[in-house]
């Protein structure tokens, strides 16, 4: 009976042993691990040939460039840094790097990547740059622009206002959509954003330090800004019919499709269209602002960062020196369609078409998110809001005066 | 003569909602068939169509040549394989020994295997995670395995139990007497009489495994280790989707496991039902 | 497991945990451990990364409990698992009973049944998603064919978006149901069948007197491991409405990913996976009591 004990434990320790075993091969050469978020008009093909080129280049380097879907990086990211085994790099939304730098997780990356990389990038892209140093490097930086549909009109608004009263118009002329509204929750608070900074509104006061103080989405800015988003859909109805369902990755197909006059987008929409295929003419302008407030669209800053608790940090500063060469970083932006954010490449021919003409005008004025801990959970709060008073479940008013109250409550914990 | 009317008085509806029950059933397979011979230029038109246009059988190259379905397929394959082998493994002992074994804790036990069905990975996967850093089984396929492994056990020991317990002691005494040890028992005629029971297990375990999309999720970066339910979100980019991509890749993965099913539908619904009835 | 002084051991005893020993040991390492950690940071105060950083007792337990979203979370995961598992019984005792007459393709049919089981579960969310899709989607462009001319809002809508995330769980789990039910149903003797058509008894009867009683044991445990995958299901939502909107298609299961994954916040996520094992347990104790009562000694 003890034979057959030991046996069953021999059994046991073998199998998990083989297991373990065959997990500990590898590991000769340093490995780098790029959580590769994938944009629209990145292509696989780009990905692979940037990851043979550098390892042909550093052949005692192994890559490993992870393409990962936009809505799943966040999520990926915690998992392995709660595990206590994060990537070399990573791209983020520039916002996460609070919440980063809270838990200690990134290095400086100016501490990594030659100084002719740094020198070449546009200073003004560097939003990572807190307490002085500078926490990620720019990948994709860019402001948010109206694109319209000329086959169904050809006004450009100069107010929301104007925009609202020519949406109506097309929908009832036309039979088609006037204006894009995703009205389901993802994880970007983009929508709301849009019409809050138009309206003059903004996420939080600041303070005489330059702090952050309470949140004032409830502020008369931006009730206006929900209400107008609220009329639009359900008063007018000039949005598509199932927006409720659409983040805002499934409702721009609709204007891709040429049914919708309008869309707040950003840079990719060129690629995009061509993607799909699309035949008509499209004029980009600027996001209007409301009447009597200033010109504010949303500027969205992806970063890449470096992990502190990750293994080959050297060689991470090495592929980003590589990455950021115009041979690799210039078709980067040019297939994902965002303005290069490194000088050398701005001047390219094919970075001066009207496109990027519209979107260097709006970043002049443009307007980032809050750097603010916990702004993930904020932002879901604010979403929940937003589709409470799509759902006429609560006033805008009501729907912000709570949600700015449970804000405030989220930003208490992290003080 | 009574008896053949009464099946014929029923027939007819029992067909024709039998047919209903299908077309409901069936209807997002409807939708994949008529997506997945799409061209790119189909897909985001309103009113949408059923009939496609122009029958883009270039999909079928373009997912498998350009995508690596290839590779996503073998590893949901090697994953699915390995879990069902390390489960019957460690299953047939354990659930032998609580079948046929009066021993101190063996209610216990029993319990245990059916609490242990409340823990969802969601729930184990961060401790899994730290574990499995120490244990470099991170971007491992081993690591799926064992995971999966963990996560179907308690389902097939119970499954087992059942069977084995089912089996009249009189036959293993009988080999007993003729001079068979207990594993030989086991070995000879528990596990040949048990076969269906141990089929379903099989079965229930790889398809765990192969549906399997969190553990992937969280414990696989390399690409070349991505199992299909992982590989298939590439064609989820951050503007859009490739909805006619995604239906080729989706039909692709469904064909295997929907052969093995056909050819081995009989024994796995006796099985289940053996199992059930005797657990 | 106590073990008991290893010579009051029986050579039975050892040899059988000798034979559990392998899955005992998988299951403390990988299982055990886990679910173990939970349990703590449960109690204790956690960082962003769930480390355990200070024993709080039940203080996360009290702040979640004040939480109204909190308990609708709770509510709807009970109603979630309750709706979902009565469909995919009677619904997959309603194919069982088709398929259990005899008639040409009977077999082809079981078969096609089988489909949505083999299909991967986060694959079919994907589908179910493209199917639901308001604008392209070929479901609500039938229906509209079909003369209804405002279809819902399957995802959009907070009534809808739970009947759509809930009919995919119960799409999913049909197959199954409907074949262990039919499994049983065959294995019921013929012989009972027959003499009761000769007593003159009619088909409701015959269903409610012979079959039923015959597979109730199969029923009772088809529908606890249901129960439980279904309390569990977190695939589909997250797949489809990632709990939205606003919170209308939220369950435990994917409240817990949420809080943990996407806020940080392990203790309360932690908290809630506690109540998730409270509820299961004392559900699937009663729910075994009841059935091994009436049953074999197998417990």
């Amino acid at each position: 009976m003890k034979k057959a004990f030991l046996v069953m434990v021999l059994v046991a320790l073998l199998a998990t042993t083989t297991l373990f075993a065959a997990g500990q091969q590898e590991a000769a050469k340093p490995k780098v691990t790029v959580f590769w978020a994938l944009y629209d008009g990145l292509t696989e093909e780009y990905r692979q040939n940037l990851q043979d080129a550098f390892m042909k280049e550093y052949p005692n380097i192994e890559l490993d460039i992870v393409p990962i879907p936009w809505d799943q990086v966040y999520d990926k990211l915690t998992t392995s840094l709660a595990g206590g085994n994060p990537p070399e790099l990573s791209v983020i939304g520039t916002r996460w790097i609070l919440e980063l730098l809270a838990l200690d997780a990134v290095e400086p990356v100016d501490k990594w990547v030659s100084k002719t990389t740094l020198d070449n990038i546009f200073d003004g892209t560097k939003e990572a740059f807190i307490n002085g140093q500078l926490w990620g490097l720019p990948v994709a930086a860019g402001a948010r622009i109206l694109a319209i549909n000329n086959t169904l009109t050809k006004k450009v608004p100069a107010t929301m206002e104007e925009m609202r009263t020519e949406a109506l118009r097309i929908k009832n002329a036309t039979g088609k959509y006037g204006l894009i509204m995703p009205g389901k929750k993802h994880t970007e608070l983009t929508d709301f954003a849009y019409y809050l900074y138009s309206a003059g509104g903004d996420f939080f006061e600041i303070n005489a330090d330059g702090s952050y103080g309470k949140c004032i989405i409830n502020n008369a800015a931006g009730v206006k800004a929900l209400t107008y988003m609220v009329d639009v859909a359900n008063k007018d109805k000039s949005v598509p019919a199932g927006y409720l369902s659409q983040t805002r990755m499934e409702s721009h197909p609709v204007f891709y499709a040429g049914d919708a006059g309008y869309v707040m987008i950003g840079a990719w929409v060129d690629s995009a269209l061509k993607q799909a295929g699309a035949s008509f003419d499209v004029t980009y302008a600027q996001i209007p602002p409301f009447a009597g407030a200033k010109p504010a669209p949303l500027v969205i800053t992806d970063s890449i960062a470096i992990f502190s608790g990750a293994k080959n940090k050297k060689e991470a500063g090495l592929f980003l020196d590589f990455f950021y060469r115009d041979e690799w970083k210039a078709k980067f932006d040019e297939l994902i369609g965002f303005p290069p954010v490194t000088k050398s490449a701005a001047t390219l021919p094919q970075f001066q078409s009207p496109l990027y003409q519209a979107l260097n005008e709006a970043a002049a004025v443009a307007k980032p998110w809050p750097l603010i801990e916990g702004f993930a959970e904020m932002s879901d709060v604010i979403w929940d809001a937003v589709s409470m008073a799509y759902l006429g479940q609560k006033t805008p008013k009501q729907a912000l005066d709570d949600a700015a109250k449970q804000v405030d409550a989220i930003k208490a914990t992290y003080e | 003569m009574k008896k053949l009317t009464y099946r014929n008085r029923y027939k007819i509806p029992v067909v024709l909602l039998t047919l209903a029950l299908l077309f409901v059933m069936l209807f997002p397979f409807f939708v994949m068939l008529s997506t997945m011979f799409k061209g790119s230029t189909e897909i985001y038109v309103r009113p949408p169509y059923w009939i496609p246009k122009t029958f883009a059988f270039g999909n079928f190259v373009k997912v498998w040549s350009e995508y690596h379905l290839f590779g996503y397929f073998m590893n949901s394959l090697l994953v699915g394989l390995g879990t069902t082998a390390l489960n019957s493994i460690i299953i047939i002992p354990a659930a032998y020994a609580i079948a046929r074994f009066r021993f101190r804790g063996r209610s216990f036990a029993l319990y245990s295997l059916l609490a242990m069905q409340m823990f969802s990975p969601v729930i184990i996967i961060i401790s899994l995670f730290r574990i499995y850093v120490k244990l470099n089984l991170l971007d491992k396929l081993g690591g799926l395995i064992l995971a999966n492994t963990v996560i179907t056990l308690s389902f097939t020991t119970w499954l087992m139990f059942g069977y084995f317990a089912s089996i009249p002691k009189e036959i293993e005494d009988a080999a007993r007497i003729d001079g068979c040890t207990r594993m030989g028992t086991l070995t000879r005629i528990m596990i040949p009489i048990a076969a269906p029971g141990l089929v379903t297990a099989m079965i229930y375990t790889f398809i765990q495994a192969w549906n399997d999309f969190l553990f992937p999720l969280s414990f696989i970066n390399a690409q070349k280790k991505m199992p299909l339910t992982l590989g298939i979100y590439q064609f989820v980019g951050r503007w859009s989707t490739q909805w006619e991509m995604l239906n080729v890749a989706a039909f692709i993965a469904l064909i295997p496991v929907l052969v093995l099913f056909f050819i081995i539908e009989k024994q796995l619904v006796a099985g289940l039902a053996g199992g059930a009835v005797k657990g | 497991m106590k073990h008991l002084p290893t010579h009051r051991l029986t050579a039975d005893a050892k040899m059988a945990y000798a034979l559990i020993a392998p899955a005992a040991l998988f299951i403390a390492v990988f299982m055990l451990y886990p679910v173990f950690y939970v349990i703590m940071m449960s109690l204790f105060k956690t960082n962003k990364l769930g480390i355990l950083q200070q024993w709080v007792w039940f203080d996360n337990f009290t702040r979640l409990m004040k939480d109204p979203v909190f308990w609708q979370v709770t509510g709807r995961s009970l109603l979630w698992t309750a709706i979902a598992v009565i469909v995919k019984t009677v619904v997959g005792m309603i194919i069982a009973l088709c398929l259990n007459v005899e008639f040409a393709g009977r077999k082809f049919a079981r078969m096609l049944f089988i489909i949505p089981w083999a299909s991967s579960v986060p694959i079919s969310a994907m589908l179910w998603k493209w199917v639901y899709d308001h604008e392209f989607g070929l479901l609500n462009h039938t229906l509209t064919l079909l003369g209804i001319s405002n279809p819902p809002v399957w995802l959009g809508m907070p009534t809808w978006s739970f009947v759509a995330c809930i009919w995919v769980d119960i799409w999913i789990g049909i197959p199954f149901m409907a074949l262990v039910f039919l499994a049983g149903m065959q294995s019921v003797s013929r012989d009972l069948y027959e003499s009761a058509e000769v007593d003159g008894v009619n088909a409701p009867q015959k269903f409610f007197f012979i079959t039923i009683p015959c597979i109730k044991q199969i029923v009772f445990i088809a529908t606890l491991l249901s129960s439980l995958w279904t309390f569990n299901d977190f695939n589909t939502i997250y797949i489809l409405t990632r709990g939205g909107p606003a919170g209308a298609t939220d369950i435990l299961i994917t409240s817990i990913y949420k809080n943990g994954f996407e806020w940080l916040r392990f203790s309360d996520a932690a908290v809630m996976a506690v109540v998730t094992f409270i509820i299961l347990m004392v559900f699937a104790l009663v729910y075994a009591r009841t059935y091994f009562r009436g049953g074999d000694d197998a417990l």
